[in-house]
């Protein structure tokens, strides 16, 4: 009787602990691992006319990095921004931008911003955490503290393989 | 006989020592314009350019005047040339001009645009129909830092321009410029005829090079004195350099009339001014108008005298024709051309506070002298629009209040007010308006004054006391603050803070003491958290002036320039991302080089959650509080507002913020005096009309809730817990690990406990995590 009550009780104990891991997993804000990383072509068409307008202002100004005119590319982020100051992937897209750059400590006050900002957003496409933790890694790593990059770098190759497999983040991948 | 020779010598000998003697002289000085600077060219500040996209409201931007006053002239048919615009029926075509910018190289683009009412419905490519996501447009002028004589141009290169220009200024100015040596013999003698026959100067016969140096070293004056050292001026220029330099600084030196104040110079300038485009694309017909004003730019004016401008722009023409500088074809249809002019808008006088704000937050280098002589191109933050409309708003509203108030209305020492408009994200100023009139006082009551902030700082206090700092906050939303008597011992004595409506209220819950503005809440909850505390939170937020510690800082003691006030709200609005405040994007100089710029610079001082509590509390001053003005103003949407009364009503205020727009206004006098109104009469219905007409009434986005706030009832009078069962119940916002643990009295003395109540007690009093 006691044997037979003492298994009941460890099968109700781990239900209620595999109920309690579902209950307290990080809520599934950024959903489930994509098949491939995250693009800003993913967002055609969605959003509201100022942002559709700003990821357009975002695109050329990829174009522009991805071309070897980062100063232009500056611009056009800038511009995207003026007319969608919320938008999260003009902050991620600075954040690109500075964390190979002089000012990788920027690229980390733009990637806290972006990832502030896409906590907003419904829904929040699969496959942005692999280039925020990427990111956040790369402008680590530019900024001399490789022993906290390291882990973020790999935790984002683990995440997009397609677009962190060689520890950076280009414009065309983010394009 | 002899004597006379040797007189005659000797007067020969003087005269030619003298003349030598002149021309070194002159030579000296004619080298040292040439051979150092030779313009001033005023610095020109540029608005940040207007976007256009498909869903935005064209009339709400003020896109037909944007267009005009960027030089957009209409078209009735044909293909469109470039600057030229036609309106149709639910329909924009528009040939933009190709412009530089430091974002990129614009090409002209001739677009088609799709109205539906008052939106843009589709942006297209006029010839391919490929659809265009945004359009940028030139940036306007917002101003320019001009020395002492007010000169406007923009310089041109010869080997830039159109050989038809040349020709048209040549062909009526000085036909045989190529020829001759600095003086034309031939016209003097023609324009001495003509004058001798008529009794009375009708012609002159300067040369270009003649009247280049009339302008650049001589007076106006008519003498043989002044006529001679012209002449030998002009043979010394044309000995010393080459016909293509003389003719370049001529076209840059010409006068081509007045714009306000500002005195238009250079074949560059005109082009702009007159034809919206730069001079190497003008065509042959408005080359000869350009060429045909030179003799009276103001007698001639296009704009004031048409017909007049026409006839001598047509003399030109067959001039043109007649010297074979042009074709019978090209004259034809020359003549045939319309003027064509551009509206000529006057420079912006909005913006004057701006400009100076800018200047200031220029790097010491760009001084006045380098700004007013070098031609930089300064691309600024500013929406031209939203400048506008903040002046006149501010303008009218204190005109409106004079004639409400008539004790406000004062002779000596006007009512005054300030208003700047950031956007919190990236701290570009949008708007500032530093008094109600920069020719009356240049002094910028948002960056220069520094003005007791009253209640506007109690956000301040809130967020050191919502803030966790690693432990558990000093209050939470569901909080009850005291606002007893209150006394507090300082080494100036005893200070008793009262409520404006002279009243104490009792235990108050943490909203409504914000709401309603209550001075000894704030004052005891900044002594309870420390006024040092206190003093470090504005100081992360973004206020920069100094902050005495004592205990009336809590309620607005300190004196604070709405400028860092509006920094300290973008930061809240910004979820606790505080930005550099910036006037500026580049600086190009005259070559085309971007030497200087200020990106955007922002970084986490609050954590988010919160800056969210602080924001949800001031949405509440909006709907319930003090600001409940906004709303009936009729503005819809997500704003955050706190208004702020100084002692003895001298200083209004009223902070507030949207998801993208952070607004300050400020009221008062300069001499410190009464206004005997509350902010909520004085600034804040000057605040509601800017951001309704900024907005449209209707304000976009959402103040979201980030993760790590949740949402649970709580019993409004208690403050505790929720459950089900309890008679009161209303949903607060806290940060996670916050929320009240104890129940609401009336369920805490339910006798026994009913069936299910302990899943109650561990998940009823959650909602959302939103």
């Amino acid at each position: 009787m006691s044997e037979r009550s003492g298994r009941a009780r460890a099968a109700f104990l781990m239900g209620l602990l595999l109920i309690g891991a579902g209950c307290v997993a990080p809520p599934g804000a950024w959903g489930p691992a994509p098949e491939r990383s995250f693009r800003l072509g993913d967002l055609e068409g969605q959003g509201d006319p100022a942002r559709r307008a700003s990821n357009r202002l975002l695109a050329e100004g990829l174009d522009g990095d991805a071309q070897g005119r980062p100063s232009q590319a500056l611009g056009l982020y800038e511009r995207a921004l003026q007319v969608d100051p919320t938008n999260p992937y003009a902050f991620l897209a600075l954040a690109r931008h500075h964390a190979e750059g002089v000012a990788p400590r920027r690229a980390l006050s733009f990637l806290d911003k972006a990832e502030a900002l896409l906590e907003r957003e419904t829904p929040v496409p699969p496959g942005v955490e692999a280039h925020l933790v990427g990111l956040r890694g790369a402008a680590l790593h530019a900024a001399g503290r490789p022993e906290l990059a390291a882990p973020m770098l790999e935790r984002a190759r683990r995440m997009a393989p397609d677009a962190w497999s060689d520890g950076r983040l280009s414009a065309r991948e983010l394009r | 006989m002899r004597v006379a020779g040797l007189t005659l010598a000797l007067v020969a000998f003087g005269a030619g020592f003298f003349v030598a003697q002149q021309a070194v002289k002159l030579d000296r000085v004619v080298r040292a314009r040439f051979e150092g600077q030779l313009f001033r060219v005023p610095s020109r500040v540029l608005s940040a350019p207007t976007i256009l996209y498909p869903g935005l409201d064209f009339e709400r931007i003020g896109l037909r005047g944007s267009l005009v006053r960027l030089g957009y002239r209409e078209q009735a048919t044909g293909e469109l040339a470039p600057g030229r615009l036609r309106w149709e029926p639910g329909r924009l075509h528009i040939h933009r001009r190709a412009f530089e910018h430091p974002t990129r190289p614009e090409p002209p683009r001739s677009v088609v645009m799709g109205m539906a009412g008052t939106r843009i419905d589709s942006i297209r490519e006029a010839g391919s129909g490929r659809e265009i996501g945004a359009l940028l447009l030139e940036p306007e002028l917002v101003g320019a830092y001009y020395g002492p004589n007010r000169e406007q141009r923009a310089l041109v290169r010869l080997s830039e321009l159109p050989p038809h220009l040349v020709d048209a200024v040549l062909a009526v100015e000085d036909q045989r410029f190529l020829t001759h040596r600095g003086i034309d013999f031939r016209r003097v003698l023609g324009a001495l005829w003509v004058n001798v026959r008529s009794g009375r100067v009708r012609q002159g016969g300067s040369t270009v090079t003649q009247q280049l140096v009339k302008n650049f070293f001589l007076t106006p004056e008519r003498s043989l004195k002044r006529k001679s050292q012209e002449a030998l001026m002009a043979l010394i220029v044309e000995a010393r350099y080459e016909k293509e330099e003389i003719l370049e600084a001529y076209l840059n030196e010409i006068y081509f009339g007045q714009r306000g104040s500002t005195a238009v110079h250079g074949i560059g300038e005109a082009a702009r001014l007159y034809f919206g485009k730069t001079a190497g694309a003008l065509s042959p017909g408005e080359a000869a108008l350009l060429a045909a004003i030179i003799q009276s730019p103001n007698g001639l004016s296009p704009h004031r005298e048409p017909e007049a401008a026409r006839k001598r722009r047509d003399l030109v023409l067959r001039l043109m024709h007649g010297q074979g500088r042009i074709d019978a074809a090209t004259l034809t249809a020359s003549l045939a051309e319309p003027l064509g002019v551009a509206a000529v808008t006057p420079e912006p006088r909005e913006a004057r506070y701006f400009l100076d704000a800018l200047r200031r937050q220029l790097p010491t280098f760009y001084g006045a002298e380098t700004l007013t002589s070098e031609g930089l191109q300064i691309y600024s933050t500013l929406d031209l629009r939203l400048q506008r409309l903040a002046a006149r708003t501010l303008r009218e509203e204190l005109e409106r209040l004079e004639r409400s108030f008539p004790r406000l209305a004062r002779e000596e020492s006007p009512l005054q007010g300030c208003l700047v408009a950031l956007q919190p994200q990236t701290g570009a100023v949008l708007a500032l308006v530093g008094g109600r009139s920069y020719a009356m006082t240049q002094f910028d009551r948002c960056s220069q004054a520094r003005r007791p902030a009253g209640s506007v700082f109690k956000p301040f206090v809130y967020v050191a006391a919502l803030e966790p700092r690693g432990g558990q906050p000093h209050i939470t939303l569901a909080s009850r603050l005291d606002d007893g008597p209150l006394e507090v011992r300082t080494t100036s004595g005893a200070w008793r803070p009262e409520n404006y409506d002279g009243e104490f209220h009792g235990e108050v819950p943490v909203r409504e003491a914000l709401e309603r503005s209550m001075n000894v809440a704030a004052a005891r909850l900044g002594q309870e958290v420390g006024v040092d505390q206190v003093a470090a939170v504005a100081r992360r937020l973004g206020v920069t002036s100094r902050l005495p510690r004592v205990p009336s800082l809590s309620i607005g003691s300190a004196d604070l320039s709405p400028l860092e006030i509006a920094r300290a709200y973008a930061t809240l609005a910004a979820g606790g991302v505080r930005p550099a405040v910036r006037t500026l994007e580049d600086v190009v100089d005259a070559e085309g080089r971007t030497v200087q710029r200020q990106s955007i610079e922002i970084e986490r001082v609050l954590d988010e959650g919160t800056a969210f509590l602080i924001t949800s509390i001031l949405q509440g001053v909006v709907d319930r509080g003090t600001g409940r003005g906004i709303r009936a103003a009729g503005i819809t949407g997500p704003v955050a507002a706190k208004t702020g009364t100084s002692d003895e009503e001298r200083d209004a205020w009223f902070a507030g913020y949207t998801p993208e727009l952070v607004v300050v206004v400020w009221v008062g006098f300069d001499e410190p005096s009464s206004l005997g109104i509350p902010a909520s009469r004085a600034a804040l219905p000057i605040w509601a009309r800017f951001v309704s007409e900024a907005t449209g009434g209707h304000v976009r986005g959402a103040f979201l809730p980030p993760a790590d706030v949740e949402q649970v009832a709580v019993d409004p009078v208690s403050g505790a817990q929720a459950l089900a069962g309890c008679p009161r119940s209303r949903l607060e916002y806290f940060l996670e690990g916050t929320r009240p643990e104890a129940v609401c009295p009336e369920w805490a003395r339910a006798d026994g406990e009913a069936p299910g109540r302990w899943i109650d007690r561990v998940f009823g009093g959650w909602r959302s995590r939103r």
